[in-house]
This record gives C-alpha cells, sequence and structure tokens, in this order.
C-alpha cells in the first residue's frame, strides 16, 4: 500500500538562545489516503511540528536534522521553492487554532474567501463555499470583516478557505480549542463531512483523546517528539499499549466513576536538547524498567498497532 | 467619516491645529498676507502694531509674512524628508522583518549604526559633506528618521508575518509580490502611519535645530529655526523676534504627537484583538 504522507525518523531542532531544543526525536508515521487521523499530544509532544513538516512550514528557526517527509511521493524537504508552491496548493489545506487570527483584519470575508479560490474567484464561488460550511447568511459574510464575526462563523470560513482547493490532505491543528464547548461539535461535524465528500485525508492535530478517538479511525499518540503508539482508535482506546497512553486514558474526566479521583501523570513533560537516551516517558512511568531510561525502545508491531515501548516488547513477547 | 466620530477631542483638536496651521500659511504665502518676506518695508526691531502685526526684525523685515515663509518652508522640507523616510523604511522594515535571513541581519546593523550617532551631529556630518542648505537638512531628517521607522516597521513586519493568515496565503499558493501587496502592506498601514506622524514632529525639531545652528536653511530664506536663530540674538531688545515662530514650534509639535498618539489608540484596539 503507497501511501499519502510518510515521515521517517524525522528530527526537527529548534534554534533558542543558547543551544537547541528538539521537537522532533526520530517521529515515525505513514497516513493512506482517505484516512481520518487523530494525533495526541501534550504541549510541547511535537504534534504541531509534525504537522507543519508535512507542508514544509517550519519556521525559520526549526532545522530538519535527519529524516524525510514524503508527501504523495515528493521528499518535502528537499522540493524546489516553485515545485514546494504546487504542492502545497495542489493538495494540502490547513486549519489552525485561532479562527480570528486566520483571518486577514484588513480585508472582507467574501475577498479572502476569492483569493483562496482557484483562478479569480467569482462571488457566486464564492457564496457556494461559504454554503458549504452551513454558514446561516453566507451574502452578509462574504461583505464582513473577520472581527465582526464570532469564533465559530470565522473558523467556518477558515475551513471553507481552507477546503476550496479540494486538498488530498487536510490538517487541524487544534481546531475547535479556542472555540466555545457547544459548537465545537457543529464545526467538527463541518469539517468532517466536507472532507467525507471531497475524500480529503484527515490529520486532526488535539489533546482531546476520547475526543479524538470518537471520530477518527486512527490515533496517534505523540510523547517528547516520538510517535509512542498508534492503532485504530477504539482498540488504542479500550486497550493502551503504552503507559503514556493509558495513563492518558485514566486521567479522562468522566472515565472514572462518580467520587473516585482522577489519576494525574506525576513530573512534567520532557524538554529535549538532543535525542533522547532512552524512553522519554521512562522518568514519569511507573513501571519503567532499568532499560528504560538508557536504550531507545524499538517499534513494537501487532496487528497493525505499533507501540514504541521496551514493556510491549515483553508482554507480547515478539520483538525487532 | 467613521474615524472622526471615534476620536477624542484632543486627536481631533491636534488634527484641526495642523490644518489650520497648513491652511493659514498656505493661504497667508499665496495672497502674500503682510507683503514680500524679504522686502525692507519698516523701521528696525519694531514692536507688534496695526501695521505690522507681528512687528519687524533687525533689517526692518515685516515679521509676519517672514513667519508664513518660515512655517512653509519647515513643514515642507520635514514633509518631504518623512516621505522618502516612510517608502525607505517600509522597504527595509519588510525586508528585515518578512524575508529576514542576512538581508535582515545587515539591515538591522545598518540601521543600528546609525542610530548610534546623536542627532545633531549626524546632521552637522551631513550639512559639511553636502553644504549647508536644504538639501543637507532633507537628507538629515531622512537619516534620522529612518532608524526609528525601520525598527517598528520591521518588528510589526515579523508578527504579521507569523499570523496565521499569511501561512493560509502561502499554503494556498500565492507568492511573494501577493502576500506584500494584499496581507502585509494592508496590515503595517496604520503603523506606519503612526510612526509618520512621529517621523513629522522629529523632522521639524531636525530643522528647527539645524537651522539655529546655520547648517540648515539659509538666508534670506526664513524657516522656524532660522527665524529663531536670527531673532535671538535680539532676545531682550526684541523678544517678538523669537516669541512668534517659538510659539508656532511648540504647537506644530505638540499637535502631531497629540494626533500621532490618538491614531495609534484607534489603530491598536483592532490589532490587539486579533492577537488574542
Amino acid at each position: 500500500m503507497t501511501h499519502l504522507v510518510r515521515i521517517e525518523d524525522l528530527v526537527v531542532d529548534y534554534a533558542s538562545g543558547d543551544g537547541s531544543v528538539r521537537a522532533l526525536d526520530g517521529a515515525e508515521l505513514a497516513i493512506g489516503a482517505g484516512e481520518t487521523v487523530g494525533i495526541v499530544g501534550e504541549s510541547g509532544s511535537g504534534k504541531s511540528t509534525l504537522g507543519a513538516a508535512v507542508g514544509g512550514l517550519l519556521p525559520g528557526a526549526a532545522t530538519v536534522a535527519r529524516g524525510s517527509v514524503v508527501v504523495a511521493d515528493h521528499e518535502v524537504n528537499t522540493l524546489r521553492p516553485n515545485e514546494l508552491r504546487a504542492l502545497r496548493r495542489e493538495r494540502l489545506g490547513y486549519i489552525f487554532q485561532e479562527p480570528i487570527g486566520s483571518l486577514d483584519p484588513t480585508m472582507r470575508i467574501g475577498k479572502q474567501v476569492a483569493l483562496a479560490l482557484p483562478g479569480s474567484g467569482r462571488r457566486a464561488d464564492v457564496l457556494t463555499h461559504l454554503e458549504r460550511v452551513r454558514l446561516a447568511d453566507p451574502a452578509r459574510v462574504a461583505k464582513a470583516y473577520p472581527h465582526q464575526l464570532s469564533g465559530g462563523m470565522a473558523q467556518r470560513v477558515a475551513i471553507a478557505m481552507a477546503m476550496a482547493r479540494e486538498p488530498e490532505i487536510l490538517i487541524a491543528d487544534e481546531p475547535t480549542a479556542a472555540l466555545d464547548s457547544q459548537i465545537r461539535a457543529e464545526v467538527l461535524d463541518v469539517i468532517f463531512t466536507l472532507a467525507a465528500e471531497i475524500g480529503t485525508t484527515i490529520l486532526w492535530l488535539s489533546h482531546d483523546l476520547p475526543a479524538v478517538a470518537k471520530r477518527c479511525r486512527r490515533v496517534v499518540v505523540m510523547y517528547g517528539g516520538r510517535v509512542v503508539e498508534s492503532g485504530s482508535a477504539h482498540a488504542v482506546l479500550d486497550m493502551p499499549w503504552h503507559p503514556y497512553t493509558s495513563a492518558l486514558v485514566r486521567a479522562v474526566p468522566g472515565a472514572v466513576a462518580e467520587g473516585e479521583r482522577l489519576v494525574s501523570i506525576k513530573g512534567q513533560p520532557p524538554v529535549l536538547t538532543g535525542a533522547a537516551e532512552g524512553c522519554a516517558f521512562a522518568p514519569r512511568c511507573p513501571d519503567a524498567l532499568s532499560t528504560c531510561s538508557v536504550d531507545r525502545p524499538p517499534v513494537v508491531s501487532v496487528h497493525e498497532r505499533d507501540v514504541l515501548c521496551h514493556l510491549a516488547g515483553q508482554q507480547v513477547g515478539v520483538s525487532r | 467619516m467613521t474615524w472622526w466620530r471615534k476620536a477624542d477631542w484632543l486627536t481631533r483638536s491636534g488634527l484641526l491645529c495642523l490644518v489650520l496651521l497648513a491652511l493659514g500659511t498656505l493661504a497667508g504665502t499665496v495672497l502674500g498676507i503682510g507683503g514680500d518676506p524679504d522686502e525692507m518695508v519698516g523701521p528696525r526691531l519694531a514692536p507688534p502694531n496695526g501695521e505690522y502685526l507681528l512687528g519687524t526684525d533687525e533689517l526692518g523685515r515685516s515679521m509676519l509674512p517672514r513667519l508664513f515663509e518660515g512655517i512653509g518652508t519647515t513643514l515642507v522640507l520635514s514633509a518631504l524628508a518623512v516621505l522618502v523616510t516612510a517608502v525607505l523604511a517600509t522597504l527595509l522594515g519588510i525586508a528585515a522583518g518578512y524575508r529576514g535571513g542576512w538581508l535582515g541581519e545587515i539591515v538591522l546593523r545598518l540601521v543600528e549604526v546609525l542610530h548610534s550617532f546623536p542627532v545633531i551631529v549626524l546632521a552637522i556630518l551631513v550639512a559639511a559633506v553636502l553644504g549647508p542648505g536644504q538639501t543637507a537638512t532633507i537628507c538629515s531628517i531622512i537619516l534620522i528618521t529612518i532608524p526609528l521607522m525601520t525598527r517598528v516597521v520591521r518588528a510589526a513586519a515579523v508578527s504579521v508575518s507569523e499570523r496565521d493568515y499569511v501561512t493560509s496565503a502561502v499554503i494556498s499558493g500565492a507568492r511573494w509580490p501577493r502576500i506584500l501587496s494584499r496581507h502585509l502592506l494592508p496590515n503595517l498601514s496604520g503603523t506606519i502611519a503612526v510612526q509618520g506622524t512621529y517621523a513629522l514632529s522629529v523632522g521639524i525639531l531636525v530643522e528647527g535645530g539645524l537651522s539655529f545652528l546655520g547648517f540648515g536653511v539659509q538666508p534670506p530664506q526664513s524657516s522656524l529655526g532660522a527665524l529663531i536663530q536670527q531673532g535671538s540674538i535680539y532676545l531682550l531688545a526684541a523678544p517678538w523676534l523669537v516669541i512668534g515662530p517659538g510659539i508656532v514650534l511648540v504647537l506644530a509639535i505638540l499637535a502631531i504627537n497629540v494626533f500621532g498618539d490618538g491614531l495609534r489608540d484607534s489603530l491598536e484596539p483592532r490589532e490587539a484583538r486579533s492577537l488574542v
């Protein structure tokens, strides 16, 4: 099976003050066409960097130290500017966390959507695209400036712009984190319905494991710049193999009976300055072995699930 | 005009003051109110009276037309210089802020070198190289205001180019000319306008200082600085020579700064909002 996105052993460093911070420490990910993938991780786990790397959108302070990002058989890191431009234009769409910030405050909505459309972008097309994201009054919205819209409306406009060129991959970086809880579901409905109509692959970056598991076929858990567990959503949620994933599942409100305490994960996520020597989660892991802080765990693959853990290797008894 | 309705009384009076000053000067110069500024018409050092509203100077020239000419010279020189500064600083600031990299470093270092000179030293240096006069005045104002403006425009350009809508435009395949004209320039225009007003008041001050030292506008042409310099010799005998141009100078700078502050306040709430 050929993959639409294939990330192999990706290492990304950010230059900062004195020295550098490692955002991705050998991340591996393969996504097939039409999949819906949720990438879950804390702030600093590297999920946003991973999302940016897919579009070759890493900021100037970031350097790709190693590894490859292949999108539709193009190696993103070595593309010439014109080829990268074409790749982004024809295949990629992004939705950001802050809806108002993803719209230009100096331009009317209709004009912005027209600029995002292929070709000149006629007014009728603009209204069609605004209707597709179920905006109640497209004509009025088209005439408005971003600061006159609510967060939910602005995010719908941003979705309309991202989906205007019918991208093959939609990368949504916490698209509902800045929205009120009651409109989150509506906005997600819009994203997933539209993507299903067009056949767009969704890469949803989030820190909300249950929400992701509800809508995505596959869940990818990131920690310390690596993908520590990936597999079908219900399998990962029902039977997490990686200690970090199971800690995440236990920390979800609503997962425990009323009156019981939520189990928090002790300690802080790591800030890596170079390659982690062992497993990045070892200092916080309740079941850590002596090898965990010394040897980098290998990938254990069973039943289309990948886990990055020494314990999983022992439990399942297969190890590569 | 919505802006006028939203502005507070201080901003309005600043703008009004500036417009009146400019229009009054224009009318006075064009209509020749008070006579020829270079003609020796009356007694020397006459105090203000019915015939010579602002008195006469040491050569018997009427001060009113000389003041009109002086304001005109100062405003036109400063405005010209600030116009050039605005264009150059916008280009440099965007180059340093959006393009960044080695180009940005070079621009920043050059601007810092310019900024490290004391204002008057730089102006005297320019006057020494080009020879005293209007050209030296304009060049001095440009060199002095460029570092201030470039740095602010660069900072704003950095922040705008990190916004998600610029990234969105990049993803939708926009080339840099389109990003510059559609996104960067419109979002920087407020900053540029506000900085332009500050540069204008700096320009007026530099013209005043340079002409006061004798390196700026040369006689017989008058400017605010030249008038104050010539009048300062007779400060005790004929204080009206200095008081007129002095009041106008203070008023102009005050009005520009008050207006600039109001402009900034009216532009920033929206920018702050888009950052949240």
